[in-house]
Formats: C-alpha cells, structure tokens, sequence
C-alpha cells in the first residue's frame, strides 16, 4: 500500500520536474535579459525556433545531445534579431519581440511539416542497478534524463554567477542604469547584446528539451505559450534566478496535475483544463504583487520599456 | 624649464545643435597642480572636463595627454588612462550596496568578486582609510549625500587616477565636510596627482587651488596662478561684472498673523523618525532651519509638502490641514516646494522648460500652459532661456533655476526651500534670494533650509535648529546669533565645554 503511494509520488514529483526543466531554462535566460534592462517577449519564437532546430538535428544525427546544442544556437541566433532591432535600430523592445516571435512561428510552421511523425533517440534515463527496486527512486530517477539535474545546476550556477562575480554585478548595474554604468567605464550595449544572447542561447535549449527530451516529437507551435509565460514568471521570481526553480515547479505540477485529469477522465473540457498552469501563475502573480512593496526588485532601466 | 603638460586642450570647442557649450578653450593640467574651474552656470565647466573625460568628443580642437594626442573615446578609456571623474549628480547605483559600487569602478576587479576572494579586499582599502564609518554592505540608497560623495572619492581613488576631476563636490557637503575634503585634496596633489576642482565657491578656491581658470559663456577668459588675483577681480571675471552680494529680508510685518503650523509632527522613515515637531511661521516671516545633513530635516520638508505621512501631528496652512490629502490636493496647494536634488525630486526631465513649469498649473486644473513662461526663464535668467528645450540639457545650476522659477514665480501661501542655492552662481543666488524675500514681501511665509549658516543668520527673521529628529532650540536673529551659536546647538555640543 504505501509502497504505491511511494511509486505515486515519485510518477509526480519525476513528471513536474520533467514538464518544468523547459521553462527553468527559458524562465532563467529571460531574467538574464531583463536584469540588464531588455525585455524580450521573443523567447516564445525562440523557444520554438530551438524545439524546430533542435529536433531536426536530433531525428538526422540520432544523436539528442547534437540536438539540444543545435536547438541553443539557434535560439541564440533569432535573439540576434531582436539585439539589432532593439539595440541596433532603438525599437520598441515590445514591439521587437513580437516580430520575432511571429516570424519564428511561421518559419517554424512552414519547415516544421516535414518533421511532424518523426521520432527522435531520447536521452538516456538516469535509473541505474543501485536505485532498481528502490520504492521512491526506481520511478524517480528511471524516469529523469540529465536534462533535470543540468536545470537544477544553471539555476544554482546562475544565482551565484549575478551577486559574486565581475560580469554579473555589471550585468545588475546597467540593468539599473544604462547612463549611470557608462560614466562607470562599462559599455551597457555590449552588457545587453550578450544578455540577450543568452537569452536566446537558453530559451532555445528549453525549446530544444522540450521536443527532444520532454515529449520527443515535434507539433506545429509545440511551445504553447510557454516563453511568453517565462517572461511573466521572471516577475513572480522577482527577476532572482534562485526563485526561478521554485516558481518553474510550481507551474510544472499544475500542467502534470492537468494532464492527470485528463486520463482520469474528467469531464470539464481539455480546453478550459489546459488553461489551470496560466491561472495558477496568473495567481502567483496577484499574491506576490500584493505581497511585495511596489516594485522594488525591478531593474529601473526595465520601467522605460514601458514609458 | 617648465614641467610638460600631463593634459593639455588645444583650441577645444564642443557644440550641442546649435548651443556653442565650450568654445575655443585653452587649458594646460600639470602634476601636482590643483586647477580650480569657476564660471556662472552653464558657461560650460562640466562639459569642458566631460570632454577629457571622453563622455562626448569634442568638435573642434584637440586634447593631449602627457603630449600625445588622447586616444579616449569613453570613460573606460579614461579610466584605464588614469583620468578619474566624480560627477555633478553622481554615478552611483542607488541599488547596489556600496562595496559593489566600488568593485564597478575598479578596473582590477577579479571574475569571481565575492569577498571570500582576497584578491577584492584591495577595493575597500581606500574606503577604510577615508571614511571607516561608512558600511560597505549597505545600500548606497541609505547613505547621506555627504558619503555617497566619499564613496565616489574612493571610487576614483581605486583606479590610481593621476587627474581627478570633481564637479561641484562641496555643494552637498556641510561645511565641516568639505574642510575635510578639502584636506584631502591637498593631500592627493601633494602625491602628485592632478586636480581639478569645478565650484563656485570662493572658499574653495582659497583654500586649495593653486591655479584658477575662469569660464565664461563657453570661453576660458581667464588663468591666474594663486594669489595673483583678488577675489573681487575673480568674480568679476567671471559675472563680467561686479556682483555685490547683498541679503536684505523683508521688515517683519508689526502684527504677526500666523500662517504654516507645524504641530507637534512625528513621522518615522528608515533610520530617522521625527519627534514632536512643532514649529509657526507667520506672515510675511522668514524662518530658517539649520541642522547638520541627516538631523531630519528632509524628513521633515518631505512631511510639510506632503510627500511622506506623518505618524501623528498636524500641518496647517492657513487653518487648512495638509496632512493626509491625495497627491493632486497636494500639488494644488498653495505652498512653493524647492526639493533637494531637483534633478531627481522636482523635474521631468524627459519634457520641455515650458511643460515643467505648467506641471503645478495642470495639477490644479488649469489649461493655460504656454502663458508668462518666456518670462518666467528670463525673469530667473535660466539659460538658455528657450522654453522648446528638453529639461535634462539643462546645466545643474540652471536646472535649479528652472524648479525656483516655477514655484517661485506665482504668489504662493508659503514657500518651503531646501538648499534653494545649491549649485548656484553668485548673482543665480542674488536672484532666489531677492524672490524668496519678495514671496514674503508679499505675504507668505516661508521656512528655509539651509546648511550656510552666514546666509541664514543674514537673511532669517528667526532661526530653528534641528537635531536628531527634533528641534532643539528657536532663536530670534536679533543680531546675537553667530556661527558659533547656531554650530554648537547643531551638533548638540556646549559652547562652555568648547571653551573649556
Ligand atoms: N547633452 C547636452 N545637450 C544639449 N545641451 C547641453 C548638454 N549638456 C550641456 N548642455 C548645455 O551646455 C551648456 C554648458 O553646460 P554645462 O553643464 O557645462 O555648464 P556648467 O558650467 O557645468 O554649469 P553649472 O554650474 O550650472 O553646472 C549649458 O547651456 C547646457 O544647457
Ligand atoms: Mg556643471
């Protein structure tokens, strides 16, 4: 009996770290960006220009890690688009991240046909001869891919990247203030072209986890929304990357506890069920703004996007 | 033979569109050397050291450094070359703490910048040295204007700068600080570094420069090494005229009518509460307030404008109660409010001169934007006067001008002013103080705050000390009051104990 319950527990905890990983990693490349005062709602395309790229190179070489690399650098090239519109051309940065988003949705649409029923080698599972038969950690780790632990690690490294080293307390300072950095000898153009740049670098290997790890096929628009939600969660995570996995695994176990629902057979439809994750970050994002004193965690050059 | 040049302008001008800012300058600095800057506001002074410092490139001319032409193009450049700026309003990240300030500024700072590295404790050794009560862990947000201009010193003493260049460092300074800042400057010029020293104060001249360049709408008409001019000759360069600088307030109206009325306020803000301050000013009266930067006193300014709730207590304008109205009753009150730091407390800088001074006639629901401001600028000699320009082109000193002008230049019930002079030029002060007097003149009654303690003492009918939060002591200025006086009951000390 309570060996189910183990074997129960470790299906949900192993499923809403698998549906999270995604969005930790974008969720993650986002904050970098907007800690320098971009915001870029273009991680949605490059989310899905990273799941296009990365599962086509996957499904040709047969080898996922060649694709997940794949799926980054392309995600770091469409940000290159947003970088020249937006620092190149001094665009609306809101306006500059829906063109991206569109015009990968529509690449990724058009070129993505031919890979739509195709099936990729997965990454290998973590499960090994010492955790077989174990009640919790069989189900647990026989179902997790490296893709897990590595989020886990971006986050950790992330956070302490931002408060102990010399590029991450810049990276806060032109976030703060782009004139104010420059009279301090930094070059805040250069700060936000590579801030963008990994954002983009991030954004699409979450896309890329998503097609080749997480549901190992390719669907027209797979991503669903989910770079667009990122950029609200760096809000709910107060733009700290150590609150991006707490906030990431909260929206995971809302998707997973959906998903549940379903194949239990519930009758609402799939349509209004698949919304639950939205509401619950929409949620988050009531109480924590209600809780949290204005906006006193904002990079201050982040509130001129919207002036 | 002369020493070489370790920077040198060569026929230097820079234009902003149409504005010629600097023209045809001239300057040699030499090692050792303390160049003072003078000039009336916006004659070019900050942008002539903006210049060398590589914050715009000039548009004629040359600049040389140690004979070769400066091969700057930004203050990293500048920086690594050994130039060294402390800006007018400050480049600190009011977010970060101050240790991380620090370690933005230092060219040496090692990638991994956490303070279990040993290789960053080199950032706070100067720090240490020059201002050991100053926390390195707190947030430069929380410090008084006075340290975060210590923290910008160590900043440019971090990069072993051989010019240091500061702009107006003792108008925010109280004036004990800036006798220590002015020893301090001796002392780096005696190690060899070059300094040069943007003010308008001539005490700061006299006290350390041992060459004075003179500015004038654009131009250097004037260098003079230490001792070879009167300071009369000075101002007169610099004015182009002789500037007498007078103070007369208004005679006290013979029966006092009450009008503001502090009662008994407590107000509490991080790290300063006020404490039963009761205080009245009438009619026609001019009342200053003297403390030491950081007693409450811009607490208590942000209280009697509205801006900060009180705890408990009362402002009263003529038996209207002030404290606990909405943004939009504030602004539509009667009371001209001249903030600290304007740049940052008072203006738009993003709009035009003419829509900053319509701001408080919007507010109060009037429509006439445009009316009276070409007068206003020229009444308030804010230069340029073009009332079409963006407000952050304005120079610091005129910026001010351009807060004074709006809340000076319509009769108003009361008027509170803070700093009303700071960064000002001698005949820019001659003006606030003439407006400020005819406010009364006319009636209203106005609390001044103020730090010069000589300008109080010549201009206020009666004096109020502030200390920690409370005010110790109201004095009639009937000719007894001294610096001395006002000093020891600033800083709570016992003239008999000083004597003694
Ligand atoms: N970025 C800019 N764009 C346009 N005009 C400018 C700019 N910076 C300065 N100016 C103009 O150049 C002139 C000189 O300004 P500057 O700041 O050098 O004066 P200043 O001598 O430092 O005066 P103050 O004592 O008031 O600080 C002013 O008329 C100012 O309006
Ligand atoms: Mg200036």
């Amino acid at each position: 009996m309570s060996a189910d319950l183990l074997t129960l527990l470790g299906a949900w905890s192993i499923a809403t770290l698998r549906s999270a990983t995604p969005l930790i990693f974008t969720t993650l490349g986002e904050t970098f960006t907007q800690r320098t005062g971009i915001i870029n709602l273009g991680v949605e395309g490059e989310m899905l220009v990273g799941a296009c790229v990365g599962f086509a190179v996957g499904v040709a070489t047969g080898n996922p890690w060649l694709g997940l690399l794949a799926g980054a650098l392309a995600g770091a090239a469409l940000s290159c688009l947003h970088t020249a519109l937006v620092l190149g051309a001094n665009a609306n940065q809101i306006g500059s991240g829906l063109a991206v988003w569109m015009i990968a949705l529509g690449t990724t649409s058009y070129f993505g046909r031919v890979l739509v029923g195709n099936q990729v080698t997965p990454l290998p599972d973590l499960g090994s001869p010492l955790t077989d038969g174990l009640p919790f950690l069989s189900v647990f780790f026989g179902q997790m891919t490296m893709s897990v632990p590595l989020a886990v690690a971006a986050v950790v490294f992330a956070a302490w990247w931002l408060a102990n080293t010399r590029s991450g307390i810049q990276w806060q300072a032109v976030g703060d203030s782009a004139r104010i950095s420059s009279e301090n000898g930094i070059r805040p153009g250069i700060v936000r072209f590579k801030a963008i740049l990994l954002g983009g670098l991030l954004s699409g290997f979450g896309g890329a986890i998503l097609s080749v790890d997480y549901t190992q096929t390719w669907a027209q628009d797979m991503t669903k929304g989910r770079g667009l939600i990122s950029v609200g969660l760096v809000i709910v995570a107060r733009w700290k990357p150590a609150l991006v996995l707490p906030i990431c695994i909260m929206f995971g176990l809302a998707e997973v506890a959906v998903l549940r629902a379903q194949t239990a057979g519930w009758t609402i439809s799939p349509h209004l069920m698949a919304t639950a994750p939205y509401l619950v970050v929409l949620l988050i994002l009531i109480v924590s703004h209600a809780m949290a004193r204005r906006d006193a965690d904002m990079p201050a050059d982040l509130r001129s996007v919207f002036a | 033979m002369m020493p070489k040049a370790i920077a040198c302008f060569e026929n230097v001008s820079r234009r902003f569109g149409d504005l010629v800012a600097v023209n045809d300058a001239n300057l040699e600095l030499f090692q050792g050397d303390v160049t003072a800057i003078l000039g009336e506001n916006g004659a070019g002074k900050s942008t002539l050291m903006k210049l060398l410092y590589g914050v715009y490139p000039p548009s004629n001319g040359r600049i040389l450094i140690d004979g070769e032409p400066s091969a700057i193009t930004g203050p990293a450049d500048a920086m690594s070359n050994g130039v060294g700026m402390v800006f007018q309003n400050f480049s600190l990240f009011p977010a970060l703490t101050v240790r991380e300030n620090l370690l933005l500024a230092w060219p040496k700072t090692p990638f991994w910048a956490s303070e279990r590295n040993k290789g960053t404790s080199e950032v706070l050794a100067n720090l240490t040295r020059l201002a050991p009560h100053i926390n390195p862990h707190s947030k430069v947000a929380n410090l008084s204007v006075g340290e975060q201009q210590l923290v910008e010193l160590c900043k440019v003493l971090n990069i072993s700068a051989r010019i240091v260049i500061l702009d107006e460092p003792t108008s925010v300074l109280t004036p004990a600080e800036a006798r220590h800042l002015h020893g301090f400057i001796r002392q780096i010029a005696g190690e060899g570094v070059s300094v040069v020293f943007i003010t308008h104060k001539l005490v700061d001249v006299e006290a350390c420069a041992d060459k004075i360049a003179i500015m004038r709408q654009g131009k250097i008409v004037d260098v003079s090494i230490r001792g070879q001019r009167s300071m009369s000759e000075i101002v007169t360069l610099m004015m182009g005229s002789d500037v007498k600088r007078t103070m007369s307030p208004p005679a006290l109206p013979k029966k006092p009518v009450e009008r503001l009325f502090l009662n008994k306020i407590c107000a509490d803000a991080p790290g300063m509460s006020l404490k039963n301050i009761s205080l009245s000013v009438a009619s026609g009266e001019v009342v200053g307030l003297a403390g030491v930067a950081g007693n409450g006193q811009a607490l208590l300014a942000e209280v009697i404008a509205g801006i900060h709730p009180v705890t408990s207590g009362d402002v009263v304008l003529d038996g209207q109660n002030l404290v606990r109205r909405n943004q939009m009753e504030t602004l539509a009150t009667p009371l001209g409010y001249i903030p600290e730091q304007p740049r940052e407390n008072a203006v738009v800088e993003s709009m035009t001169l003419a829509q900053n001074l319509s701001l408080r006639t919007l507010a109060s629901g009037g429509i006439d934007v445009n009316s009276d401001v070409q007068a206003l600028l020229t009444r308030f000699h804010v230069n340029p006067p073009e009332k079409d320009r963006q407000a952050s082109t304005l120079s610091g000193g005129n910026l001010q001008k351009l807060v004074s002008a709006r809340e000076f230049g319509s009769p108003r019930a009361a008027i509170l002013a803070c700093y009303p002079t700071m960064g000002l030029d001698l005949s820019a002060i001659q003006t606030i103080y003439l407006e400020m007097f005819a406010q009364a003149e006319a009636g209203a009654a106005v609390l001044w705050i103020s730090e010069d303690l000589d300008d109080l003492i010549a201009g206020a009918h009666r004096i109020a000390i502030i200390r920690e939060g409370q005010v110790v002591a109201v004095k009639i200025n009937d000719g007894s009051l001294t610096r001395d006086k006002l000093g020891a009951l600033m800083t709570g000390m016992n003239l008999d104990e000083l004597v003694a």
